[in-house]
């Protein structure tokens, strides 16, 4: 019987906001206070430094295959760092998506700094819209910060969306991974003629307008990736695109309206790097081997239902 | 209830290999390079053990217009998820196992309850063949990883053993915009800080709780870390991050020779 009350207790005081305690508060306008002038809390850099320091475990998105390298191939994880950005669309959806990236990977890149870090490795880029907000959604970016022996400290640390395995692999190669390259664009299509899904016909042809639209737009977002990493090295690896076309139909006097979007990440790459590290593979030797990755349909993932 | 096992799944119990005999019959849901990399390190699977719990999840609200973490719920979603971690764990313990490989903890909403969520842990317990000592995790239980059979055989190579999953939990309420700051907005790109900050913290709680577990069990470090973002079913504002890896320790002992000098390999297959 106490223990209901004291249930109902529980609950009736969940009814009611609960008050934020002093300790929140402070964290709170630290939070506020950091970012507004770019930077992030001290709370943050403190544990960020304990863990560097080894008085805090460190952790890691790296699987076991990859810690073996820290001892065979000298990459030694530090610490994750993750960055976020919730960033509202106003004039330019291709500058907020542009602006948004930045933002949360200088955060990221601040909190490997503050680790010691000389690279981040297996970065994920995600974004979401969970508030239920239209012109606006979230960057996050997650990573492992480490330090790679013999790669010369830069004044920007390489962020890298390859895994840690691969990074190595490419620094043996004397390719250095430098960075992420982002390009965005986006552009209305007002169809006044009605034809831009092509006419009415009863053969197959190719809706001319439209499809020269939505190509315009992609390739404009590939061109901008191409430029952001021309500011960083010499080339794009592993890109990845999304591409998104909307109609939005516009009834009896009022012309369809069609939105193209286009986004294109990759990682940038500065081939024939003098600061990577000497090569001690030279050339790829290929070879046959048998690869315990499992394809199987055994695998436990294939029947997994959604995750946490 | 969580102190005794229940009966049916005693008896289960006892019709599995149990350590050390041979007779018996092991389930797992291991594929079968795992099977053979779990054999390889020197250990057996005895059996698929699980845990599982449906929990009535608190009531809390947000202030409309802060920034906060819902503590009640946060504690609920951390003491429920242990609860089902503790029921796998007690199911590999009466089978005298080592430890527990490749757990999978989902979280599912009810349906008919959006106050009710169920938890499930489930992998595959496995016994060292020698009985050898020296790979329980704390207090004598068994360990539990999240970990595939490849990843235990690399890391076993690599001079590390598993000890604990680890996990943080924090339910963050989102404040909403006040009008004029969202009529402020318009036409313009800009962050906006609030949400920002309310996300960062959140994933910052998380992970600073998973990385003290981890220092309360006394582990060198997390492997495998993913930090996961839902909303189960709760108001739209109402946010959970979710960290989770498995806590590693050094054994004593040189790393084996296959993984000093690994050969690096290009995969053609794509």
């Amino acid at each position: 019987m106490d223990r209901f009350f004291k249930n109902l207790k529980d609950q009736l005081a969940g009814l009611a906001p609960q008050q934020p305690s002093p300790e929140e508060q402070l964290r709170d306008q630290q939070w506020a206070e950091a970012l507004s002038r770019g930077a992030l809390p001290q709370f943050v850099h403190q544990r960020l430094a304990d863990t560097a320091a080894g008085k805090v475990p460190w952790i890691s998105t790296l699987r076991p295959a990859e810690l073996a390298l820290a001892r065979s191939q000298g990459i030694h994880p530090l610490g994750l760092v993750s960055g976020t950005c919730w960033f509202h669309f106003g004039y330019s959806w291709t500058h907020g998506h542009r602006e948004g990236w930045d933002l949360t990977l200088s955060r990221l890149a601040q909190e490997a700094r503050s680790l010691g870090a000389n690279a981040v490795v297996d970065v994920t880029l995600k974004t979401s819209r969970n508030l239920g907000q239209v012109d606006s959604m979230d960057f996050m970016a997650v990573g492992t910060a480490v330090r790679v022996d013999g790669l010369a400290p830069a004044e920007e640390v390489p962020i890298a969306s390859v895994p840690a395995l691969e990074f190595v692999r490419l620094l043996d190669l004397g390719v250095l991974p430098v960075g992420l390259a982002v390009g965005a664009s986006y552009e209305w299509l007002t169809d006044w003629s009605g034809r831009a899904a092509g006419q009415m016909t009863w053969w197959n042809q190719e809706a001319g307008q439209l499809s020269h639209f939505a190509r315009s737009v992609q390739l404009r977002a590939i061109e901008g990736m191409r430029q952001d990493a021309a500011r960083q090295g010499n080339g794009v690896l592993g890109s990845t695109q999304f591409s998104e076309l909307l109609c939005f139909e516009g009834g009896e006097d009022n012309p369809n309206r069609y939105l193209a979007r286009h986004i294109a990440v990759g990682t940038a790459i500065l081939d024939g790097s003098r600061t990577a590290r000497p090569s001690p593979v030279g050339s790829l030797g290929v070879r046959p081997v048998l690869d315990l990755e499992d394809t199987s349909p055994l695998q436990r993932d294939a029947l997994q239902q959604e995750p946490l | 209830m969580s102190d005794q096992l229940p009966a049916a799944a005693l008896e289960r119990l006892a019709n599995l290999r149990q350590s050390g005999q041979h007779g018996g019959i092991f389930t797992s849901d291991l594929t079968v390079n795992e099977f053979l990399l779990v054999r390889e390190v020197g250990f057996e699977p005895v059996g698929l053990v699980l845990g599982s719990c449906i929990y009535h999840v608190g009531i809390q609200y947000g202030s409309w217009s802060r920034n906060q973490e819902l503590t009640v719920l946060s504690e609920a979603m951390y003491q429920a998820r242990e609860l089902a971690m503790a029921r796998m764990r007690q199911e590999a313990q009466a089978c005298h196992a080592d430890g527990i490989v490749g757990v999978r903890l989902e979280v599912k909403a009810l349906e008919w309850d959006k106050d009710l969520l169920e938890f499930m842990a489930i992998g595959t317990a496995v016994v060292h063949r020698e009985g050898k000592e020296g790979f329980k995790g704390l207090q004598g239980q068994p360990f539990t990883s999240d970990l595939s059979g490849q990843d235990f055989w690399t890391l076993l190579q690599s001079g590390y053993r598993p000890l604990e999953m680890v996990m943080g939990s924090c339910v963050y309420h989102v404040a909403h915009q006040g009008v004029m700051r969202s009529l402020g907005n318009i036409g313009r790109n800009v962050e906006i800080t609030q949400f920002s900050q309310a996300l960062y913290d959140a994933r910052e709680l998380a992970m600073e709780r998973m990385q003290k577990e981890a220092l309360g069990a006394g582990a060198e470090g997390v492997t495998g870390v993913v930090v996961h973002e839902r909303n189960h079913n709760w108001q739209p504002h109402v946010i959970e991050f979710f960290a989770i890896g498995t806590a590693v320790l050094p054994i004593a002992g040189d790393i084996s020779p296959a993984l000093a000098h690994p050969q690096v390999v290009l995969s053609v297959n794509g």
